[in-house]
């Protein structure tokens, strides 16, 4: 009975606009709404005051570092379901064991392209929708 | 010879004029929001400036039929006693000094709803030009909000249900 | 993927502008270091993330000579910042030949001329990385650069006897960064000491020097800036205790806010509940409940005052940047100018400091371009050839003023008018006095983006930082005097009304609902609304529920959904379900009254702007579900408040 069909919020967290705009100009045909944040805290604070179904996160950030994101976000009951893509630029071998140890559900490099990005975002919420149902 | 600046714009082929001081800023306008159970000369509000304000639609307001906006559509924001409110018309591009000798008052030949808004006429070349009284303008509206009649505002006032997106 | 990409040319272009001119910076500072083992952490770090992000960015819009060059900068700074190699002169050298050829190369990018070989640079870091790295690196580099410290002074009779008390270790410290809090304690000998928390840069040499002196250093948060890093140091709880001071996430406060907000909808239940009771209660008893009601929603206000003023922040946050700013700007156009900054402890609302970043780096970036003379015009016109700017901020009552001057040219009025009448804009007949100048500079469309904003990338003018002022319910004034300078001075509320709201559509219109009024939000079948008793009902948890239908209400012209989404407001007897199509979003809002009487009509508290311009209007759900209860059976809302 109760609503679940809200419209999707997906909240994108990283400190250069630019990507964040691609990021958006590429996940647009979900026809979700975008969040942003251009930090760590930034993105928690908005995870705390937001309904968000969806993180797409950087990990080389100013004020925290995305593991640190990660290891706070998936240390919270509330925020254990949530879908995290990990979106970060190539060549940090280790940071994607790193990343999926600290709780990230997928992870993508930079440079991407918007389809890659597209069709793993629309995966990640299909598969929370099934799951709540 | 004192003369005064007037700002002057169109609504329905006709042109009136406003002392510039009264108005604070002119600017293009593309969506009004409509508010439900406004006056129905009101299409509704617009963020001009971080400021929310009522638009009256100055063709609704002088009884013509109203008028999709479009590109020379402007708003008019103008200040009285406190308030900011936005006057929609059909155009407005011009400044003008008019002397003050050259305003008449409006004579019988004046009718219509715009008439008791009137302050005078004034002639300048060979252009006729409606100088309004915003005072009475805005009064007039204060006066509609409070007497107006219950049929009209439960809805047939709005003769309208289009949004003006 | 190609036309994807060129949408965000202009966008690369400009953040990497942006990296650019952090990376010029840096290394200015970083040019003092050579041959240091200790290097400051703060700028290493700076520089990494600079080309980190660099090459992240030009990776995505294709740009491999940038991204390459980028890398190969970003190894040899990570080296450097690990300790595994020594900055050289050599290398300072080889930062500043790659920072010069990744600008060349952006620059023949976005020129669209032939691409720049950096091969040979990239090749010359590598062998760099190789030559200078130290097998057994001695000493890492010192990583304690500008960081938070508390820093303790126990003061004693033989301390004072040589000169150093109090106000002797505040200004030391003021000497080496900035005192964040000060306060007295007790230690755990019973005396009494004093505690600083600083961001500054203090180095173990330091410390040992001052050691003597009775000042005791503990870092709080290693490198950031104050506040920063709050989150990441302290997971389970986010609140760092340092003397008598707490540091307290935002999200934490947000969510006091909203304990607050359900504490009033209770109360106010109370009150309903209180007044159908009356009847049943002996007068003296009814009066004092009452009484205590009223009391608790006194309380409440004060309350949520506190709260509000717990998100106060100094402004200093947003001065922090304008020196490097202005060091910068003034650099690439050949002025000299000093920044004075005075009153950064003045409190605003953290939300305020986000939003004036901008208008105010607006002001400062204006004032070094237009406002300020080159160092010869300025001797010629007897002035000391370095300028200043001044930036300041003090609180008066419940509004806070910021200050920004300069002592240059002043506004040149009759060029403001030409440019004015030659972009089209009314020109008030007349002289003009500062209220006009700052209408016709602040008029959009008068400044196109001057060089300024191209350094940024963004056609921020002054209508914007107009606009964003009065967005936030803050006014600006100017006032200029020819060859003396130019001050604009900004007031802005301490706070601002800020609620969680819920978007929901109607008809083809989108209405914001305070979430504070709804208790829970349901979806209901449009085939499950049946009329009952005059009014329209559905079954809700075992039990009929009244229902209005917004489009009724409002007079929206109706969709043919079969399904709505309905806000429950109010509880028990007294509770009734908004319809509206569908919800679509939530989100914080600013909200704005409608005060005037053309537009103060029953149901609508307000309105708000989602980013885009365009008003929404606020509902007032109480409001309507009340009218609902009360006019049972009647379609519409139709009284409009009188004007007084």
């Amino acid at each position: 009975m109760l609503a679940r069909r809200f419209m999707s919020h997906i909240l994108i967290v990283d400190d250069s606009q630019t990507i964040r705009r691609m990021v958006k100009a590429s996940l647009a045909p979900l026809g979700v709404e975008f969040i942003e944040a251009s930090s760590g805290l930034e993105a928690i604070e908005r995870l705390a005051v937001g309904s968000i179904q969806l993180m797409v996160l950087d990990l080389n950030m100013p004020d925290m570092h995305g593991l640190e994101v990660l290891g706070f976000v998936r240390a919270n009951q509330k925020f254990q379901q949530l879908p995290i893509l990990v979106l970060t630029t190539r060549d940090d071998a280790a940071s994607r064991t790193a990343a999926m140890q600290a709780g990230a559900t997928a992870y993508l490099t930079k440079p991407f392209t918007p389809q890659t990005l597209l069709g793993e975002a629309r995966g990640l919420l299909e598969r929370t929708v099934e799951g709540t149902r | 010879m004192t003369t005064d600046n007037y700002i002057l714009f169109t609504v329905a082929g006709t042109s009136y004029a406003l002392p510039s001081q009264d108005v604070a800023h002119v600017e293009m306008v593309d969506q009004v929001t409509r508010v439900p159970n406004a006056p129905a000369f009101v299409d509704g509000v617009v963020f001009s400036r971080g400021q929310v304000v009522p638009a009256i639609n100055m063709r609704a307001r002088f009884g013509f039929e109203r008028a999709a906006l479009d590109v020379s559509s402007r708003l008019l924001v103008v200040q009285s006693k406190g308030r900011s409110v936005g006057l929609l018309v059909d155009s407005c591009r011009e400044f003008m000094n008019v002397p003050q000798s050259s305003i008449h008052p409006p004579g019988e030949a004046l009718s219509g709803l715009s008439a008791q808004y009137v302050d005078g006429m004034a002639s300048v070349g060979n252009r006729l030009i409606v100088v309004l009284s915003l005072e009475r303008l805005l009064g007039s509206t204060e006066h509609a909000v409070a007497t107006r009649p219950r049929e009209q505002a439960s809805g047939e006032g709005h003769g309208y249900t289009e949004t003006r997106n | 993927m190609t036309d994807f990409l060129d949408n965000f040319l202009d966008d690369y272009f400009a953040e990497a502008e942006e990296h650019l001119a952090v990376i010029r910076r840096a290394l200015l500072t970083l040019e003092h270091s050579v041959g240091q083992r200790r290097i400051d952490g703060g700028v290493l770090e700076e520089l990494f993330r600079s080309f980190h992000s660099l090459k992240g960015i030009a990776g995505m819009v294709d740009h491999r000579e940038t991204e390459a060059l980028a890398h190969e900068l970003e190894s040899y700074l990570r080296a450097l910042r690990e300790g595994d190699v020594i900055l050289t002169t050599g290398g300072m050298d080889l930062l500043i030949k790659g920072a010069g050829a990744l600008e060349a190369s952006i620059a023949a990018r976005r020129a669209k001329g032939p691409a720049r070989d950096t091969g040979v640079v990239v090749e010359e870091i590598q062998s760099l990385i190789t030559r200078d790295g130290t097998s057994q690196p001695a000493a890492k580099p010192e990583s304690r650069g500008r960081g938070n410290w508390l820093c303790t002074f126990t003061p004693s009779p033989a301390l004072i006897a040589r000169g150093v008390n109090v106000d002797v270790v505040r200004s030391r410290l003021r000497e080496i960064g900035e005192i964040i809090t000060a306060a007295p304690m007790v230690n755990a000998q019973g005396s009494v000491a004093f505690q600083f928390e600083v961001s500054a840069a203090v180095s173990d040499e330091l410390i040992e020097r001052w050691q003597p002196d009775g000042l005791h250093f503990t870092p709080i948060a290693p490198g950031g800036a104050p506040g920063a890093r709050a989150g990441a140091d302290d997971r389970s709880g986010s609140i760092l205790s340092s003397g008598h001071y707490v540091r307290v996430d935002l999200a934490r406060l947000d969510e006091l806010m909203r304990m607050i907000g359900n504490l009033v909808i209770l109360r106010s239940r109370l009150t309903d509940t209180l007044a159908r009771s009356e009847r049943h209660m002996p007068p003296g008893q009814y009066r004092e409940v009452q009484d205590d009601a009223e009391a608790i929603e006194r309380e409440l206000r004060e309350l949520r005052e506190g709260v509000m003023r717990i998100r106060l922040v100094p402004v200093g946050e947003i001065f922090r940047r304008m020196p490097f700013v202005v060091r910068d700007l003034a650099r690439d156009s050949g002025r000299s100018v000093n920044v004075v900054l005075s009153g950064q402890d003045t409190k605003i609302d953290k939300f305020l400091v986000e939003r004036m970043m901008d208008p105010v780096l607006h002001l400062v970036r204006n004032a070094v371009s237009h406002g300020i003379e080159t160092p010869v015009e300025r001797g010629a016109a007897g002035k000391p050839p370095a300028a200043t700017i001044r930036l300041s901020a003090s609180a008066s009552g419940e509004t806070v003023v910021i200050e920004i001057a300069d002592d240059g040219r002043g506004i040149d009025v009759d060029k403001v008018t030409a440019r004015a009448k030659q972009a089209g804009l009314p020109v008030p007949s007349g002289t003009i006095d500062a209220v006009a100048l700052l209408e016709l500079i602040s008029a959009p469309g008068f400044s196109t983006r001057d060089a300024s904003d191209r350094v940024s990338g963004r056609g921020f003018g002054m209508n914007v930082v107009r606009e964003t002022l009065q967005e936030l319910g803050g006014t600006m004034q100017v006032e200029t005097h020819p060859g003396e300078g130019t001050r604009f001075i900004i007031e802005l509320p301490l706070t601002l009304a800020i609620a969680a709201a819920m978007l929901a559509r109607v008809g083809d219109q989108i209405f914001a609902v305070p979430q504070a009024a709804v208790r829970e939000v349901a979806e209901f079948e449009a085939a499950s609304i049946r009329a009952m008793q005059g009014a329209e009902v559905v079954e809700f948890r075992g039990a009929p529920l009244p229902v209005v239908r917004l489009s009724t209400a409002l007079n929206v012209a109706p969709s043919d959904a079969t399904r709505f989404h309905a806000f429950i407001i109010g509880s028990g007897a007294a509770a009734v379900g908004l319809l509206v199509d569908r919800i679509v979003g939530h989100r914080e809002i600013v909200v704005r009254t409608t005060a005037d009487p053309l537009i103060r009509v029953e149901g609508v508290s307000g309105a708000t702007d989602l980013g885009d311009g365009r008003a929404v209007l606020i509902l007032d759900a109480g409001a309507i579900a009340r009218q609902a209860r009360d006019r049972h059976g009647r379609r519409g809302l139709t009284v409009v408040r009188g004007i007084a």
